[in-house]
């Protein structure tokens, strides 16, 4: 197999992505930021960072904290909200060659609905990322991912009003059974299901005796928490995706392209480069790199056929 | 979209020297494209420094207070401002660190030496400016935040020569200041690192082992009533622990004088892509603040803007 004869390119959610590397939201801005480090074109796509009805600040500092192999984060969602998104972010977006999915977040079903509504009528966008997996809010958030009867409730309204756009939902790994939520977003009418959000965690400072973060708790992400991604979204295709036909959008703690693979293999369609770019703003575009090594030495013709593809 | 190519850059370090206490100096050298970045960096901008790949020094050599850190591993990188640059020749340009051994990424820095290649992003953010019209610089800086400013002493004497500096450090003790130090240490100390940018720098010690008996912010203060120049003629440039800096910011406005505070803050990226970093700013309609981000929209602030963190 040569290199150029691979192919990279995936369907997911019925647009081609020209391979499956996205970046995760959250962690690449609304593409422009990331655009100075790197040519951004070269993605399978991007997911913003979440937009909110109004704006919001976020939460007080320490946002952040560093643990062995990972790292905590409290942002709270700050972000600019949708006026000024559509408004200062939109036509940046436009000249994008790749696909851009726009992360919903909210505090009220009714604020979700209002801004996929809208959203749902750009063209420039290809999809909306339902945020139902934040730990660091206090309304809102993964107060709606961790029932599944909110789940299926939010799922099913706000996909009505996305219009034709493809609706991802993102799962919370902060629960006893991920399948049971996954299916509760599939059966609702989840057109992709996207795991993980970070791991609700803590870290303390032994000399203060307080939380480090001025949240008190963050979501775990990093190298630390990907085996246990792997693993959940392996149980998700295995339970739910694979015979609803519904992809999965895979990441939690990728950094390399072996990383990368395993999400594949495991059952994910894309995978989601997160805190990795925090590190190496490029790390997207060494792991698609690498994904096309592994394939000429594995002799795999499409990545697409790698997905699920587990050996007992 | 077009990649303005500001990708991670290689450094090569050229020196690695421990000073005194747990201070140490590292030199790094830039070449080609990466030395263009640094052409027109100012004072206060820094860079993120990968250590993740740099080793531990050894067991023996690590107090004992940091043996827990040690077992630490680390994978962000680490934000770093500039003590000098100096421009070698054409493509060739030395960046000065100075650091202070307190985690477990500053130890990884001490077993860097010479011919060690390390990734660096930067220079990032929005370092100290100099208005138009002012006379005379005031800086005034604490602890481990007296590097960038003596980048600044040097920067503001080549490029503004008829600006008049006077330059004050806080520190716990004489010691705690990462410099070295000539004279007599009780009275007045010469710091040639500062002498040698042609400004004298006035010390203020806590336990009176040197200079001002007191805060550097009391030292400034008893400057301030004691001075005869007009306050539109002064700017301030500080940079230090934020205790240090609010009290710095509201000497300032007590005064009528414009000033600059250097801000920091974790920051996982350092590019304005994690929103860590957050700054609270006034600005807001009706007395609300604003989050600005330490990375992109500092780390130097204008101190009237900035709200002060009280915890």
């Amino acid at each position: 197999m040569k290199a150029d004869r691979v192919d990279l390119s995936v369907d997911f959610t019925g647009i081609r992505l020209k391979n499956p590397v996205v970046t995760a939201s959250g962690t690449c801005g609304y593409a422009d930021e990331l655009s100075e480090y790197m040519n951004v074109d070269k993605l399978g796509g991007l997911i913003t960072k979440s937009i909110t009805l109004k704006p919001r600040k976020g939460n007080p500092v320490p946002r952040i904290v560093e643990t062995d192999a990972g790292m905590l984060n409290a942002i709270g969602l700050a972000n600019i909200g949708l006026e000024r998104f559509i408004k200062e972010k939109l036509p940046i977006i436009k000249e994008l060659k790749v696909p851009l999915f726009v992360n919903v977040a909210g505090e009220k079903i009714s604020d979700y609905v209002a801004v996929a509504e809208r959203l749902a009528t750009e063209e420039a966008i290809s999809g909306i990322e339902l945020n139902i997996s934040c730990p660091n809010v206090k309304e809102g958030g993964i107060t709606f991912g961790t029932e599944p009867k909110q789940v299926e409730k939010i799922t099913k309204q706000v996909k009505k009003a996305s219009g034709d756009k493809p609706l991802i939902v993102k799962l919370t790994p902060t629960v006893t059974d991920i399948a049971v939520t996954a299916q509760a977003a599939v059966g609702a009418g989840a057109d992709a299901l996207s795991l993980v959000n970070t791991f609700t965690a803590m870290v303390i400072d032994i000399e203060s005796r307080r939380p480090y973060l001025a949240n008190r708790t963050g979501g775990l992400s990093g190298p630390a928490i990907k085996p246990i991604a792997v693993y959940l979204v392996n149980k998700v295709y295995n339970e739910v995706a694979k015979s609803a036909g519904v992809p999965i959008l895979g990441g939690g703690g990728i950094r390399t392209a072996s990383d990368a693979i395993e999400f594949i293999i495991a059952g994910a369609t894309v995978v989601a480069v997160g805190t990795a770019t925090f590190i190496e703003p490029d790390a997207a575009v060494q792991i698609i790199e690498g994904m096309k090594k592994y394939c000429v030495r594995k002799n795999v013709s499409r990545v697409g056929d790698l997905v699920g593809n587990l050996k007992d | 979209m077009v990649n303005s190519g500001k990708k991670a850059s290689v450094a090569t370090v050229i020196g690695n020297k421990a000073l005194k206490k747990r201070f140490g100096r590292l030199t790094i050298q830039f070449t080609g494209e990466a030395a263009g970045r640094f052409l027109q960096v100012m004072p206060g901008q820094f860079v993120q420094i990968s250590l993740s790949e740099a080793a531990l020094p050894n067991p023996e050599r690590i107090s004992s207070d940091l043996a827990d850190s040690a077992q630490r591993q680390i994978l962000l990188r680490r934000p770093f401002s500039f003590c000098d640059v100096t421009v070698d020749r054409p493509n060739c340009v030395q960046v000065e660190v100075l650091y202070c051994v307190l985690g477990p990424a500053t130890l990884r820095i001490t077993t860097l030496s010479k011919g060690d290649k390390i990734s660096i992003i930067g220079p990032l953010g929005n370092g100290f400016s100099i208005p138009p019209g002012k006379k005379y610089a005031l800086l005034v800086a604490g602890g481990m935040g007296a590097p960038p400013l003596r980048h600044l002493a040097t920067f503001i004497r080549a490029n503004k020569p008829k600006m008049r500096l006077f330059a004050f450090a806080g520190a716990k003790s004489l010691d705690d200041l990462p410099f070295t130090v000539e004279g007599p240490k009780s009275e007045s100390p010469v710091i040639p690192e500062f002498s040698g940018a042609g400004t004298r720098l006035h010390i203020a010690t806590d336990d009176g082992s040197a200079g001002f008996c007191g805060l550097v912010t009391q030292y400034m203060e008893k400057w301030l009533d004691e001075s005869k120049i007009p306050p539109e003629d002064i700017i301030v440039f500080s940079c230090g622990p934020e205790p240090m800096l609010a009290e710095v910011a509201r000497l300032s406005e007590k005064y009528g004088i414009d000033c600059q505070v250097s801000m920091e803050r974790m920051m996982a990226c350092g590019i304005g892509l994690c929103q860590s970093c957050a700054v609270e700013c006034k600005g807001g309609t009706k007395g609300e603040t604003v989050y600005k981000l330490c990375c992109k929209d500092g780390p130097v602030f204008n101190g009237r803007e900035v709200v002060f963190e009280s915890r």
